[in-house]
């Protein structure tokens, strides 16, 4: 009976029905999955901006919803870069906190006054719901299986992969950029299936979006042109490569422009000449097909295709040669980098000493991909099966998007969808073999092995794999089905495991807010950061200007609202540099330096009594090397290793070292913590010298509670005209010369 | 002392920057030997002169030691740069170079040589255009094309071969994704001794790799795809039933176990990872 109901549900246009229905409660499971899995950090700590980048982010947003999106398009920011200022309308990509000031002003209007902070915490969840979804269409484009799609969705929800940069919180780019990215993909395959124009439009629109979102979206302007030249290599040419290629290319070409930050770029800079390349290599193609249509004399088409040939090469030459001669700017460095892996180390030191900017170790691959890292080859392999143009893409795809990420650990986020892609239509395969009920029967067999010399015959085709080429029998067993599909279960569910364990352990931390445990282990919450950027908002006046690495630039901006001299934007080498080296250099050089720049604090990251190593002195040596990029006199790499080449803090530390801004600033009273002598950094494990640094031009204003972070206020000029040392030696010697006074022989006055 | 003198001495052209009668003559003196053989290879003879009283000139000197039994092998690479330097360079100050980051090319140590010179024109370096290489490249070029124009019947059935294809793009898949970019970039040794004698294969930490490694792990990566492929695509064209029950336990085993073993490998990078599969 049961199975009889059964049996009604899932036949005919009832049966369509119940799977379409159940099929849409499994996406809204595993996006349900998706943003629940990304809630550690809210819910271990608070709603908080995680890391550095989404405090900026944060920033603009609250700009945006406050003071509306035309002065935020021209938004001139005189709060950082001080005495600079950044033109900060014009050098973002706006789409991010445009998206959540739409969702702010609509939820505004049906009555749900959400605080705009909780909207920007929860965007990055909300989107990787869509981003499955957009996974699941995608991967249904590429697959008949029913189940792949729905599989690469459950994935794409859950890898640690892709959590990395969307945990609650983390309000970057990339929040919005992955699910424009697989969207932008899947339209794109649309388009090129169809041949439809409305598609290729879609394609475009979304691919505006993307430009407007994230400066990853060169990827697409890149692997898009690139599919389409293999296509036309492979001899796959088609009106319909030729309709939605034209369409994307022309459309998005100008929506891209439309972005303030990207504006010309897109027909000046070599990142986006490859895309130009191809979309003039199809005119020629498209002509040539056209003509050779009209007329097929054998002569001519050898003409034709010489023709062709020649105007390649003679355009490919001119696009050389503007590149050489500067009309066409060459490949951004940090693009470049990607392909000359020396180059970012000698000549970008700022790009090269970003920690997402390293090659990724194997480590990294399978601790992010878990089982997917294996099964991803398997998938790419089962696409050479039917090899028709979307398959093409996953290929080229995957083969890039590897590369990609094994030169820079930040690209593992590119390479995350196509893993979840390819290794679904893999598993997939296992289970629809393996998860059907009917065995087929050995009389069958006979019969099939029969046509198998008719079927092998007829499909001696050259195209074919080596491992298809016998007709598909089935498995006879159930016992080898029960084995498979359970040790398969059993993989998933380590996979869940892994992902479950990855995300709470190693992606949930604000990075702002600390968490240690305790020996009884109880946690306990180190909250440094926001103590010294609240008592800077609280203590110091409004347009006092803090110094700092830009690494905190964004921070301050955001939490102490504070002006700053640098940022994470790093859009001026030099002005990094200087705050470089006013940190490395003796105080005599740094102070005045500071006084330029009407610098009235600073601001310092010191890990050493708490062992929190991402401190500024591990950061230190890159400073030095900025600075030393645009001062090779005054600041020498060198000087701050000792004869045997070591890094050290201890009484072995070179005097340049040891009287370097930072240095004195790390360590300054830091032995008061200690009994006599027994001074120890945490961090670099070393004892330090007996005597602690001396400070003349900057005293000491806050330091928080586990010592993270400094803040030092700079001396005003002296009163009298001195200089600050002699000023100090004076006082100091005050206090020791009085009692000696006392103690001098008395004379006798005579007058 | 005598172990300065085996050490060859190779000078620089000379910058005279005060004009005295006696020192001029000695600065045109050598300018002329130095045209004549750049550098100018050093001797006793040629110390006493140089170093005589009104000095108010700059000598560049490199002490190297070419001789093969001293086996220095950064001279041996420095050597050519420090000619070229010569040869561009016809003024230039008696100051250490640190060769910590190896052989040096001579735009590096044109930079550091003018950094320490006062200010006043600084001879570019010119560097010969390479001519063999143009050529040797132009005629690769041409011969490539020769041949692929030639050989194009038979080459183009194996370019359009889908195997050949898919077992490019699975090995680069592989590479890449079992670190090699990161061996590549970042010079990794290919083993190292566990101090007791032995091979230590596996670099202990999260962040460290070595080349033996990636290779292992690739294997271990290419065994289990080739274990899903095998299940997905192989054994359900099995036409006999014994054998398919045979392969599916032989393919199933294999993936457990490399899983398991990959896990296992896992774990001794990341100390605290929890998970395990049965047999290792």
């Amino acid at each position: 009976m049961a199975v009889a109901v059964g049996d009604q549900f899932l036949q005919g246009t009832t049966g369509r029905n119940t799977r379409g229905m159940l099929r849409v409660i499994i996406l809204c499971t595993i996006a349900a999955a998706a943003v629940s899995s990304r809630l550690f950090s809210v819910i271990r700590f608070e709603s908080i901006i995680h890391e550095f980048d989404p405090w900026f982010n944060f920033r603009a947003t609250k700009y945006l919803v406050q003071h509306g999106f035309y002065s935020f398009w021209d938004w001139f920011d005189d709060r950082t870069w001080h005495p600079l200022g950044r033109v900060t309308g014009g050098t973002l990509y706006p789409g991010l906190m445009v998206t959540s000031g739409v969702i702010y002003h609509i939820l505004r209007l049906l009555a749900l006054p959400v605080d705009i902070r909780n909207i920007c915490v929860l965007l990055a969840p909300g989107f990787s719901g869509l981003t499955a979804l957009a996974t699941y269409l995608f991967t249904s484009e590429m697959s008949d299986s029913p189940s792949a799609g729905l599989l690469a969705a459950a994935f794409m929800g859950i890898t640690p992969g892709y959590i990395s940069r969307s945990v609650a919180g983390s309000y970057d780019n990339e929040a919005i950029a992955i699910f424009l990215l697989v969207f932008t993909f899947y339209l794109w395959i649309k388009s090129l299936k169809n041949g439809s124009a409305m598609w290729g439009a879609l394609t475009a629109l979304f691919y505006g979006y993307m430009v407007s979102a994230w400066g990853g979206y060169v990827f697409i302007t890149n692997l898009l042109p690139l599919h389409a030249f293999v296509l036309i290599c492979m001899g796959r040419y088609s009106p319909r490569l030729y309709v939605s290629y034209t369409t994307w290319y022309a459309l998005g070409t100008l929506a891209s422009m439309q972005v303030p930050f990207v504006g010309f770029l897109p027909i000046r800079s070599s990142d986006h000449m490859a895309a130009l390349g191809v979309f003039g290599l199809l005119q020629l193609v498209a002509f040539v097909e056209f003509i050779r249509y009209q007329l097929p004399s054998k002569q001519f088409q050898t003409l034709l295709r010489s023709l062709v040939l020649l105007i390649f090469v003679v355009a490919f030459g001119g696009l050389v040669l503007l590149t050489v001669s500067g009309t066409i700017a060459p490949w951004s460095g940090r693009f470049y980098s990607l392909w000359d892996t020396g180059y970012a180390k000698i000549h970008i030191p700022i790009i090269a000493s970003v920690s997402e900017h390293q090659p990724t170790a194997w480590p990294a691959f399978f601790f992010d991909l878990n089982m997917l890292i294996w099964l991803f080859p398997a998938g790419v392999y089962m696409c050479f099966r039917s090899l028709k143009d979307e398959q093409v893409f996953i290929v080229i795809y995957a083969v890039l998007a590897s590369y990609f990420a094994g030169v820079m650990v930040r690209l593992m986020l590119t390479l995350t969808p196509i893993v979840c892609v390819a290794a679904a239509m893999a598993l997939s395969q296992i289970l629809d073999t393996y998860l059907v009920a009917k065995s087929p029967s050995p009389q069958v067999q006979a019969n099939g092995s029969a046509e198998t010399v008719k079927n092998t015959a007829s499909s001696m085709l050259p195209e074919s794999l080596r491992s298809t080429r016998s007709p598909l029998v089935g498995i006879y067993s159930y016992t080898s089905k029960l084995t498979i599909v359970g040790s398969v279960t059993a993989y998933l569910l380590l996979f869940v495991l892994h992902c479950t364990w990855v995300t709470s352990n190693a992606y949930s931390s604000p990075s702002v807010v600390l968490a240690s445990r305790s020996p009884d282990g109880s946690q306990h919450i180190i909250d440094d950061y926001r103590e010294a950027y609240y008592w800077l908002r609280q203590n110091t006046p409004q347009d006092a200007k803090i110094m700092s690495w830009w690494d905190y630039g964004y921070q301050i901006g955001g939490m102490a609202d504070r002006p700053t001299l640098v940022d994470n934007n790093t859009w001026n080498n030099t002005h990094i540099a200087t705050v470089g080296k006013a940190m490395s250099s003796r105080e005599e050089v740094s102070y005045p330096i500071m006084r330029q720049h009407e610098v009235d604090y600073v601001l310092i990251v010191f890990g050493g009594l708490l062992g929190y190593s991402g401190d500024d002195i591990n950061k230190f040596l890159w400073m030095v090397r900025i600075a030393e990029g645009i001062w090779p006199e005054e600041v020498k790499e060198r000087d701050f290793f000792t004869p045997r080449g070591e890094y050290r803090i201890d009484d072995q530390a070179t005097p340049t070292m040891r009287n370097s801004l930072m240095y004195k600033m790390s360590y300054y009273n830091y032995n008061s913590l200690f009994p006599a002598g027994q001074a120890q950094d945490r961090v670099r494990g070393a004892r330090l010298p007996a005597e602690g640094p001396q400070l003349s031009t900057i005293e000491e204003a806050f330091t928080s509670e586990n010592w993270i972070i400094r803040i030092y206020k700079v001396k005003d000029l002296d009163n009298v005209g001195r200089d600050h040392a002699s000023a100090m030696a004076f006082e100091k010697g005050n206090k020791k010369k009085r009692p000696s006074k006392r103690k001098g022989p008395r004379v006798l006055r005579v007058e | 002392m005598r172990i300065l003198q085996t050490l060859a001495g190779l000078l620089l052209p000379l910058t005279a920057l005060a004009a005295k009668k006696p020192t001029e003559d000695r600065f045109s003196e050598f300018r002329t030997k130095s045209q004549a053989a750049t550098p100018i290879k050093l001797n006793d003879d040629l110390y006493t002169q140089l170093t005589t009283a009104p000095r108010d000139y700059a000598v560049a000197v490199l002490l190297t030691a070419l001789e093969s039994r001293f086996g220095c092998q950064l001279c041996r690479e420095f050597q050519p740069e420090w000619d070229l330097l010569a040869r561009s360079w016809t003024k230039g100050t008696r100051i250490r170079f640190d060769f910590t980051m190896g052989a040096q090319n001579a735009d590096t140590i044109h930079a550091w040589l003018s950094r320490h010179l006062p200010d006043g024109p600084h001879p570019r370096v010119v560097r010969p255009i390479n001519w063999v290489r143009i050529i040797s490249i132009t005629t690769g070029v041409l011969g490539a094309i020769t041949l692929f124009a030639v050989a194009a019947p038979y080459i183009i059935p194996i370019l359009q071969n889908r195997n050949l294809w898919a077992a490019f793009s699975l090995i680069a898949v592989l590479l890449f994704t079992s670190g090699h970019m990161f061996n590549h970039i970042r010079k990794v040794p290919y083993v190292s001794g566990d101090g007791r004698g032995g091979i230590s294969y596996f670099a202990g930490g999260f962040q460290n790799q070595f080349g033996l490694e990636t290779q292992i792990v690739a294997a271990m990566y290419g065994v289990l795809a080739f274990a899903a492929i095998s299940l997905a695509l192989k054994v359900p064209r099995m036409a006999d039933p014994k054998a398919q029950q045979i392969a599916v336990f032989v393919w199933g085993g294999i993936m457990l176990g490399m899983y398991s073993f990959l896990l296992s490998v896992f774990r001794l990078k990341n100390g605290g990872y929890p998970f395990w599969l049965p047999p290792f």
